[in-house]
């Protein structure tokens, strides 16, 4: 008995009860929307615990085995790793915080039956994507992640800009699916089959340059999902544009699920037997180190909160990029199970941080306003707990000791710098520009306060919980870095790069 | 068990340092005051100021928010975790590989405390102290940085317990390292003067705090309690700044076995961390006056940084030949 089917089944049945729940009056809607996604919170949990203590989980849908009378799967497989079990918490996490913080968030707006439902089924999609074993039920996820993303984006569709961000994001977004989908085509014409551990058998046993040239596409696409420097610019336009609570999942997750954890799965779980990994490490390295610049760069001049925190997120996801590409380049060696690790740990750092910084930022915004920071000034003075947690988020993105962002940039930071230390170099640029951006918002929010300001004061206690049980997390994971490195993270990035166990867990473990 | 033991050391180096620094200040004022003709204030003066502004009526201002309150307090206790990682004559308390970056990060912590303190005072002066005091430290961490990463890098090879630890300085030291290295060492230690002034802000450095024109800067609103508590997490700032000046410099110590030996050796250190900052403060604050900000920012970049490049070279040169 494996828990993993409730974290789809419960999901889509929350959201396919929405309009029902929504029938009745009064707040139905919001209370249904916190049981459901707490009780996948519950099951997240519970997913994760069951991959730690019994290894990978492979679950095929309508039978017992992915096999029916074929030596080969037939079935959808769903094969969850370490790595995807941490994705499955994080999610779960993240994405139950935001649900109960929309309660309060969201009063003042209309058609929150649409709201709730999309939400549910934004968490839906990404659980899909890291729980998935097969390709194209892979795209399917990333579709129903990427469709329902695209609506909470133009959710506010009476203001000019979210209509405007959401048309730039589905534009480009369904463009970029649709190389991912062209992708899949190739390989299953060549290959004749959707099983990702499979497509590894057949492609080790026959590379050809199909194989290649999807795994192009794979990466275009997912890049521009992961919100890397080149086309990176949906992202700076959406994440203002959504509610807040939307643009912590997106800054939180999407773009790490869809983008990330896509292309970590797609390189190490399929193309590995097939391809040189050093070549798509290093081309995953300089997209990082563009990134890595630009994303930081371009959020020291930012004048609005939230576009800074947009630009900020891109230049982590340099960060998170170059710990895989290192960990593509150096495959085998103790340098790349140190970036790879790194990289992971980002990634949940970061999902923990970005939300915290986009909630306050919604606090804020809800409060007064306004998100230009010219005139947030002197926020801590009517805003204290606000103020507090904007101070521990940016510490904790900067990389301060004793908060969680230190141990996962410092894994970054070593490994780079042991495998070249220009990059290394880059990668200290990059957080200069950083403190820099960081250093500047918390000028502004402990400056004199201005007289808009003077009228405001801390959000009511359903926003300011999620807000604080990230900062605890965040406390908390920093006070033990090292043994969140060396027992959780290490562990997920050696189960990643064993191909062979992926492989024969799916096909032994019939 | 050790922990316990770390922390009855913690505490009684934290005393020991609170009444050496100030009564350092007591000796500074004096010297000063003599070098002027004057009689100067007793030598205990910094004792009784310091009870005063503790006995003092605090007063905050209307639009300070509660970082104001807060700076202070972090300010001192970032300060006394830094003890426990300052070399003072025998390798620090929690001596551990790279702690290095732990000091220089809590250094660096303690002033951006202040500053964060000043800024939510909400008083203009305030604002441009703080933001002189952002430049300069900006402008002169990078030189300490290298230098002390290349003097430990120069170490490290002579072979060490815990490479990057301020505790390897009293395993071997730069002296030992040949005579390109000694070249090296004088420029550093100009390098490690320069930063130290810069540090403790006197003499041409005096410039966050400027009273004649800023009215005393990033301490204007302070008053009471928290401005004595400034002053003592200051003091004491500036005793550990020489502290490493001196582990990294001059690390001579003698070799007594048992708990006199470090008695001894911290003896020697507080003597060796007075004469250091009798030059790099008492003569240097005598002799100058203050240069304005853009002049010591280009100072610090031009003169000290470049100088730190050059010995940083020097000595890697020296150590590879």
């Amino acid at each position: 008995m494996t828990w993993l089917p409730f974290i789809i089944i419960i999901p889509l049945f929350g959201a396919f009860s929405m309009p029902i729940v929504s029938l009745l009056k009064g707040k139905a809607k919001e209370i249904w929307a916190t049981i459901i996604s707490f009780t996948t919170l519950m099951v997240g949990i519970q997913v994760f615990r069951e991959v730690w203590n019994r290894g990978t989980i492979v679950y095929a849908l309508g039978s017992e085995t992915p096999f029916g009378k074929a030596n080969f799967p037939i079935r959808i497989v769903w094969e969850v790793d370490k790595f995807g079990a941490i994705m499955v918490l994080i999610i779960t996490l993240v994405s139950f915080l935001a649900v109960l913080y929309s309660i309060e968030y969201m009063k003042h707006d209309t058609g929150l039956e649409k709201y709730y439902t999309l939400i549910l089924i934004l968490e839906l999609g990404m659980l899909g994507i890291a729980i998935t074993g097969d390709i194209f039920n892979f795209y399917v996820f990333l579709e129903i992640m990427s469709i329902a993303s695209y609506a909470l984006v133009a959710f506010r569709n009476d203001t000019w800009e979210a209509i405007e961000a959401g048309i730039k994001y589905m534009f480009v977004g369904s463009l970029a699916s649709s190389l991912v989908l062209l992708g899949i085509a190739l390989l299953y014409g060549q290959y004749g089959t959707l099983t990702m551990g499979y497509l590894a058998v057949k492609m080790s046993e026959n590379p050809t340059i199909v194989a290649k040239i999807a795994l192009s596409l794979f990466l275009g696409g997912l890049l521009f999902k992961s919100g890397a420097s080149p086309v990176h610019m949906w992202l700076a336009d959406a994440h203002p544009a959504a509610p807040s609570s939307i643009s912590a999942m997106l800054s939180g997750l999407v773009i790490k699920v869809g983008g990330i954890y896509a292309i970590a799965r797609v390189v190490f779980s399929i193309f590995l037997p097939a391809i040189n990994l050093a070549t798509v490490g290093w081309l995953v390295i300089i997209f990082a180190c563009i990134t890595l610049i630009v994303g930081n760069a371009m959020a020291v001049v930012q004048e609005d909160m939230k576009r800074l925190l947009a630009y900020s997120s891109v230049g982590q996801i340099g960060y998170i990029l170059l710990g895989l590409g290192i960990g593509m380049v150096a495959y085998g060696s103790k340098i790349g199970e140190l970036a790879l690790a790194g990289a992971i740990y980002h990634i949940v750092n970061h999902a923990m941080m970005k939300a915290l910084l986009f909630l306050v930022a919604g606090a804020v915004l809800h409060e007064l306003g306004t998100r230009n920071l010219n005139e947030l000034s002197g926020l801590a003075k009517t805003m204290p707990k606000t103020t507090f947690a904007f101070l521990i988020g940016a510490a904790a993105i900067v990389g301060m000791p004793p908060l969680n962002g230190f141990a996962s940039k410092w894994l970054i930071y070593e490994s780079s710098a042991l495998f070249n230390p220009i990059i290394g170099s880059i990668a200290i640029i990059g957080t200069a520009f950083c403190t820099a951006a960081y250093v500047r918002v918390l000028f502004t929010f402990f400056g004199r306060p201005n007289e808009k300001v003077m009228r405001a004061k801390d959000p009511g206690a359903l926003m300011l919980i999620p807000m604080f049980i990230l900062v605890i997390a965040i406390i908390l994971m920093g006070i033990f870095p090292w043994q969140i490195s060396d027992k959780i993270m290490i562990p997920a990035a050696r189960n990643l790069w064993d191909i062979t166990s992926y492989v024969m867990t799916l096909m032994g473990g019939g | 068990m050790s922990i316990i033991y770390e922390l009855i050391g913690l505490i009684l180096l934290y005393i020991y340092v609170s009444i050496t620094s100030l009564l350092f200040s007591g000796i500074d004022r004096k010297l000063v005051a003599r070098m002027q003709r004057r009689i100067g204030p007793p030598i205990l003066q910094p004792f009784y100021d310091f009870l005063k502004l503790m006995s003092k009526e605090t007063i905050i201002p209307n639009t300070a928010n509660f970082m104001f309150r807060a700076a202070p307090i972090l300010m001192l206790a970032t300060v006394i975790a830094l003890l426990a990682y300052t070399p003072l004559g025998f390798p620090p308390l929690f001596a551990t590989k790279g702690d290095i970056i732990v000091f220089i990060y809590l250094l660096t912590l303690a002033d951006f405390f202040l500053i964060l303190g000043v800024i939510s005072s909400g008083s203009p002066y305030g604002k441009i102290g703080a933001a002189r005091e952002v430049a300069m430290l900006i402008s002169r961490e990078p030189a300490m940085m290298l230098g002390v990463f290349s003097v430990m890098w120069g170490i490290s090879k002579l072979g060490v317990k815990r490479p990057f630890s301020l505790g390897s300085l009293y395993e071997h030291n730069i002296w030992e390292l040949g005579p390109m290295v000694w070249v090296a060492g004088i420029i550093l230690i100009y390098v490690f003067m320069a930063w130290l002034a810069s540090e403790i802000e006197v003499g041409f450095f005096n410039i966050p705090e400027a009273e004649e024109e800023i009215a005393e800067g990033t301490l204007v609103e302070y008053s009471g309690r928290y401005l004595g508590i400034i002053k003592l997490a200051e003091s004491i700032k500036e005793f550990i700044a020489t502290s490493l000046v001196v582990a990294v410099l001059f690390p001579w110590q003698v070799r007594i076995p048992g708990i006199e030996g470090y008695i001894t050796n911290l003896m020697i250190h507080t003597l060796k961390v007075f004469i250091v900052l009798f030059i790099a403060k008492t003569v240097f604050r005598t002799v100058t006056g203050r240069l304005r900000i853009t002049q010591a920012v280009n100072l610090l970049w031009t003169r000290v940084f470049a100088a730190s490049v050059v010995g940083a070279l020097l000595l890697v040169l020296g150590v590879r030949i």
